[in-house]
């Protein structure tokens, strides 16, 4: 304790040289924060997962489609309690064209049934379903768009080309974290009915609730097994492992920001071994002078790795302190908000926490070591006759 | 393992006067045989230090003098167990310092050796207490213990009314001071002084002085000092002057 005072001293001898550091290892830390929170809450989004729902796609990929008439096979499989399907429409905004948001197809009876996380009032559904050109959005998409109840909207279709009109029916809340909160849902008979004869009756996928959550994977097998010898196969799996699998087509993207995040930590490295560095030669001098009276090489490098972890900590604590305030209650809102699917709990997470200022001080005296064992190695005499 | 010399009594005294007023036996506390200091620069053989051979007595206050690159900062370090001779043998208080580790001279050093240094080189960020209590952190003494023999050691030099100084808020002259409270707080037996007073005013040079020559009257330090300045080594009892590597 009594030699750390020295190397606490020696961080506040240099104050704006030290702030300047302790700055930038804020701005890392942060930018880690957010880049790490981006991995792991893309990844817990399976975990919010409905555990009783399956989903059912065509089995070479989800961009191919599956015959309406599939849905009515699944419904016979035993365990299975509803099933409903739908279709991606990806339609913009026009506008607000940049403004993602996901819109589906879907039939709107089944759709309730299996989908029972949407809240909506009896006269929105029955608004809903009363009208063939009615849709219902999530309240974030409502806010950042500024529709209204009873207001008609034209969109504009990319997959199926044209303007396509509605009537807002609804703005629906979610009970669970499974559904975002800013989707556009509209009647799939809408979609079906505007197409040519050869497109009709084509669907994206299947969703279906099962009794029982533990004999998911025994139903999934049983719902495959009945389109085995038809042209078109299925894979059936659960909503969570669906949504694996979906990441998976972002697997590479997760990869390069568990890069970033590494890069982000090493930068933070270097930026304190330069400082220390910087330090150290600056007072090659008093290391001398501290050889002469006495103190051996492993306190001279003590007192540079004490620096060296206390600048790690001291810009741990503030950046984790920031970078804390900017993912909970800056963009994680909004991401949760805006982007629910990908982000539906956008927050820094304990172990992130954690390992963001356990890393800040243990690369804190990584980056220390080169100088420590630099000032440790200083010749006593040349130092001293440094000094005059 | 100290060994005995017989010298003048006093200064000025030729050996033929301090015999007729009878000699006085002395211990050797620094006693270098033979000793050889060479460096290289490239290929280059630099040899700063030949056969040297020097005995100081217990309780001396010696000034070395010569020219620059005299070997005077050279044969310093030696004495103060800095640096390791190339040839023969370097015995300071009984203890032969030649076949020592690294460690073992710094340990050594901590123990018997205060430093005194021309430009003071005290921490900027310590208190002028810090500054003194430093070398005591190397020993088990409690903190309490530490800041009671540091507050005496600021009081010998006459800065109690500064200890809660920084260097910065310090004169030249009370740095020097600070530093000299610094190599005797830990109650070594010799001090060595690297230029003391070289970056000082003659007023403050003669404060530094008189402080060092009431170390080693008093408290009875024996003070090894390399001058440049006459003034100063006229405050020596002995002068010794050194020409490329050899005493004259």
């Amino acid at each position: 304790m009594k030699y750390a005072r020295i190397a606490v001293k020696n961080v506040l001898r240099n104050k704006f040289r030290t702030i300047m550091t302790i700055a930038g290892i804020t701005f890392a830390l942060i930018a880690f924060l957010a880049v790490r929170t981006v991995v792991t809450s893309w990844a817990s989004a399976v975990d919010h997962a409905a555990k009783d729902r399956l989903g059912t796609r065509h089995k070479v990929t989800f961009v191919m489609q599956l015959p309406r008439k599939y849905v009515d096979d699944i419904r016979a499989v035993p365990g299975v309690k509803a099933a409903t399907w739908a279709n991606w429409f990806g339609a913009k905004n026009p506008n607000n064209e940049q403004e993602f948001f996901a819109s589906m197809a879907v039939d709107v009876p089944s759709f309730l049934e299996v989908y029972k996380e949407i809240s909506l009032t009896p006269d929105e559904i029955a608004a809903w379903k009363g009208n063939k050109r009615a849709a219902v959005i999530g309240d974030v998409l409502a806010r950042k768009f500024g529709w209204k109840i009873g207001q008609k909207v034209t969109l504009m279709g990319t997959i199926f080309p044209g303007d396509w009109e509605f009537e807002i029916a609804g703005i629906y809340k979610t009970t669970a974290r499974s559904m975002d909160r800013s989707s556009f849902f509209f009647h799939w008979d809408y979609l079906n009915d505007s197409l040519r004869p050869e497109l009709k009756d084509r669907v994206g996928w299947v969703a279906s609730r099962v009794d029982d959550p533990e004999k998911g994977a025994q139903i999934a097998r049983s719902i495959d097994k009945i389109f085995d010898e038809r042209d078109i196969q299925t894979v059936t799996m659960s909503e969570k492992a669906m949504q694996q699998s979906f990441l998976g087509m972002f697997g590479t993207i997760l990869k390069a920001l568990n890069v970033v995040s590494v890069v982000i930590l090493l930068i933070m490295m270097l930026i304190i071994g330069n400082t220390i560095a910087m330090g150290v030669r600056e007072r090659t001098n008093e290391y001398g002078m501290m050889r002469a009276i006495g103190f051996r090489p492993a306190h001279i490098a003590g007192f540079v790795l004490g620096e060296s972890a206390f600048v790690g900590l001291l810009g741990g604590l503030i950046g984790l302190g920031l970078g804390f305030m900017f993912v909970n209650f800056g963009i994680g809102k909004f991401l949760e908000e805006n982007m629910g699917g990908f982000f539906p709990f956008f927050r820094v997470a304990p172990i992130t926490a954690a390992f963001a200022l356990g890393g800040a001080v243990l690369l804190g005296a990584v980056a220390g070591l080169l100088p420590a064992a630099r000032a440790a190695r200083l010749d006593v005499v040349q130092s001293i006759r440094k000094i005059g | 393992m100290s060994e005995t010399s017989t010298t003048a009594g006093s200064k000025g005294e030729s050996r033929e006067e301090g015999v007729y007023r009878g000699t006085v036996e002395q211990k050797a506390i620094i006693r270098l045989v033979k000793v050889g200091r060479t460096y290289w620069r490239g290929k280059e053989k630099i040899e700063v230090l030949k056969d040297l051979d020097l005995t100081i007595n217990e309780g001396a206050f010696e000034a070395l003098m010569g020219p620059s690159g005299s070997g005077k900062s050279t044969l310093l370090n030696l004495i103060a167990g800095l640096d390791s001779p190339n040839a023969g043998t370097i015995t300071v208080g009984g203890v032969d310092l030649t076949g020592m580790s690294d460690a073992q001279r710094a340990k050594w050093r901590s123990n018997n050796i205060g430093f005194v240094f021309q430009t003071y080189n005290l921490l900027p960020v310590l208190t002028a207490l810090q500054n003194v209590e430093l070398p005591l952190l190397l020993t088990r003494l409690s903190s309490s213990e530490r800041r009671k023999r540091a507050q005496t050691a600021l009081r010998i030099v006459g800065l109690e009314d500064r200890m809660s100084h920084f260097p910065r808020q310090l004169s030249g002259g009370q740095e020097q001071r600070v530093t000299i409270a610094r190599a005797i707080v830990s109650d070594p037996k010799i001090i060595v002084a690297d230029e003391p007073t070289g970056d000082l005013d003659r007023e403050n040079a003669n404060d530094i002085l008189n402080l060092l020559e009431r170390l080693n009257n008093e408290f009875k330090k024996t003070i090894v000092m390399v001058t440049h300045d006459p003034a100063a080594a006229e405050r020596a009892h002995h002068q010794r002057h050194l020409d490329k590597g050899k005493l004259t």
